[in-house]
């Protein structure tokens, strides 16, 4: 359904961050992309959702396809309209907005009708959001502003979400609830790429993972598969700990050979 | 005490015009992040289209003023409604063409850009209707007053806090209430977001300048009429309600409002009661107390009275 064929990304028309990226998404499928910090994730996001254009980045080479359709440099408002919603690193919600205003926010492209009614239901799927609906959102916290952020990205009705380290600075608990979230939405019929350094929370949850770093992907499989590579798990996974020192020549050695 | 009403009363009025000139430039900037130096232009032209819209064709002798004006003769608030939508549409316009190309380059580029704007502008409106000033007419008599209290209340004031009001109440309502102002605020607080959520960004902000482009015209008219006509350096007026945005803090329509407010009477009061007393020195004394006022706000208090504070200066 989204199949990105060597994308190439250039930012201030001489830094290259995106060396020529493939991946797919299939249809009503959860796909993971994981990487460290600076890979280039948020970029990719960026270059699908038509968002580089206020970061002096520009697309130089590669297909997005879409439903068929290429909308690489396409303009930010028609691909939401097409059916890409995002969620961006950091939740980014209005803080001066109420809560309501939020979610109203995030579905300018739909009669306003059916807008209030998917709002009704976000309400009674987030019992807090709706207590807390004529309040600033800048005064939820942590975990109630991301449910927040990806419900108001659902006001869209996308076909396609794209979520950007929804896990980044939760406690584990809520970490597991934006997990389920994930899934629910998922089982609703929306396919979803999740952006995330948090490799244990996207693998339980994708079935199929990319791993990116420095503009590349360097290793893709089915979930499982990721899960049982070496690599992943001492990287990734922090399974098998050793001391510090230790582990950055190693990660030093190993990264080498991803890039090779 | 009715000479202290009357002051009052013009002082309320200077402030609201004050006000309605400072929410223009206000609205600009939590829209775009572009201090808008082509706003005192917008004011001019508003108010010189409104005189040509409304002056009778081939007028000879209206008393007061020095020229005559060869208008269309439209009824006057056909004219007023016709100055707001052309003047909107010139500020629509600049953002479209001028700034929107811009997105990404330094703020200070797009600031340059319309001070040229300005100026081009200002030529523009000088070939066109020339430089002399023009009397502006008004349905009411616009010399004529009423009585309250003993004091002499001027309909010219009147009329100018009663459009003032309205457009205050009717812009408060429609920003908080309504979808196209939720999505003003949203732009305004994170435009890479409204972006994201797939908020016409571009379309939000000409309708954005357009607004403070209507309301520049209203405010140059108001003005005119108080003087009883319209010229060129009309639009200077803008920045003598600059202080106002400033004392406001740059990003609060309503701080802007009430800095207008108090700036306007304290004007006309100071006017009124404080250059007679300064003798030679006080001449003008009232045209340089609200930059007194700016300048201790700067010091003192340099994010206004409302202004949030992560608001850069310029
Ligand atoms: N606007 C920009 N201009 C220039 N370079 C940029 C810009 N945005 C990002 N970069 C660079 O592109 C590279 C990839 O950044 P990106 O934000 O896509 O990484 P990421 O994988 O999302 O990292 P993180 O996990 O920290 O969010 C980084 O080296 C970054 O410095
Ligand atoms: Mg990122």
């Amino acid at each position: 359904m989204l199949e990105l064929s060597g994308v190439e990304v250039v930012y201030h028309s001489v830094v290259l961050v995106l060396k020529g990226i493939s991946l797919n998404v299939p249809q009503g499928s959860i796909v993971a992309l994981l990487g460290p910090n600076g890979a280039g994730k948020t970029t990719t996001l960026r270059a699908l959702t038509g968002l580089l254009d206020i970061h002096e980045g520009r697309i130089t080479k590669g297909q997005i396809l879409w439903q068929g359709q290429n909308i690489a440099s396409q303009k930010a408002e028609s691909i939401v309209a097409s059916g890409i919603a995002q969620v961006m690193e950091g939740r980014r919600i209005f803080p001066e907005l109420s809560v309501e205003e939020n979610l109203f926010a995030g579905a300018s492209g739909r009669p306003k009708k059916d807008a209030l009614s998917d709002m009704e239901k976000f309400y009674a799927r987030f019992a807090i959001l709706g207590q807390r609906r004529k309040q600033m959102a800048g005064y939820l916290s942590g975990g109630e502003q991301q449910m927040l952020a990806i419900a108001r990205a659902l006001m869209a009705k996308p076909k396609l979400l794209l979520l950007d380290e929804p896990s980044l600075g939760l406690a584990p608990k809520i970490v597991a609830q934006v997990g389920e979230l994930i899934q629910e939405v998922n089982k609703e019929g929306v396919s979803i790429l999740l952006v995330e350094q948090n490799a244990s929370l996207a693998l339980d949850l994708a079935s199929y993972a990319y791993v990116m770093e420095s503009g590349k992907i360097v290793l893709d499989g089915s979930s499982q598969e990721l899960k049982d590579d070496k690599d992943v798990q001492e990287f990734y996974l922090g399974v098998g700990t050793k001391q510090s020192s230790y582990r950055d020549v190693k990660l030093y050695r190993r990264r080498k050979r991803w890039l090779s | 005490m009715q000479e202290f009403l009357q002051y009052l009363i013009s002082g309320l009025a200077l402030g609201a015009l004050y006000a309605l000139v400072a929410l223009g430039f206000v609205v600009i900037y939590r829209a775009s992040q572009v201090f808008n130096f082509a706003h005192g232009e917008l004011l001019t032209f508003g108010a010189v289209l409104m005189v040509w819209l409304n002056s009778p064709p081939q007028v000879g002798e209206l008393g007061l003023g020095s020229v005559s004006v060869d208008g269309l003769g439209l009824p006057w608030g056909v004219a007023l409604f016709l100055s707001m939508l052309v003047t909107g549409a010139v500020a629509a316009a600049i953002e479209r063409f001028a700034l929107r190309p811009l997105v990404g380059r330094p703020i200070f580029v797009a600031i340059i850009i319309t001070l040229f704007i300005g100026f081009i502008l200002r030529t523009f409106v000088m070939l066109i209707w020339g430089n002399d000033a023009m009397p502006i007419l008004t349905p009411w008599d616009s010399m004529g007053s009423f009585e309250l209290a003993g004091a002499m209340l001027d309909y010219n004031s009147l009329a100018a806090i009663a459009a003032a009001a309205v457009l205050f109440v009717s812009f408060g309502l429609m920003i908080r209430f309504t979808r196209l102002g939720i999505l003003m605020r949203a732009i305004s607080s994170d435009q890479e977001t409204s972006l994201a959520l797939g908020i016409p960004v571009g379309r939000i902000l000409g309708l954005t300048w357009f607004i403070a482009g209507a309301f520049a015209a209203v405010s140059g008219i108001f003005l005119g009429v108080r003087d009883y006509s319209v010229d060129l350096n009309l639009g200077f007026v803008a920045l003598r309600a600059f202080p106002a945005v400033i004392v406001g803090g740059l990003d609060s329509a309503l701080g802007a409002v009430i800095a207008a407010l108090i700036l306007g009477v304290l004007e006309v009061l100071t006017a009124g009661y404080v250059n007679a007393e300064l003798g030679a020195f006080g001449k003008n004394f009232h045209m340089v107390l609200p930059y007194v006022v700016m300048i201790f706000f700067l010091v003192f208090k340099p994010y206004g009275l409302f202004g949030t504070k992560k608001v850069e200066r310029l």
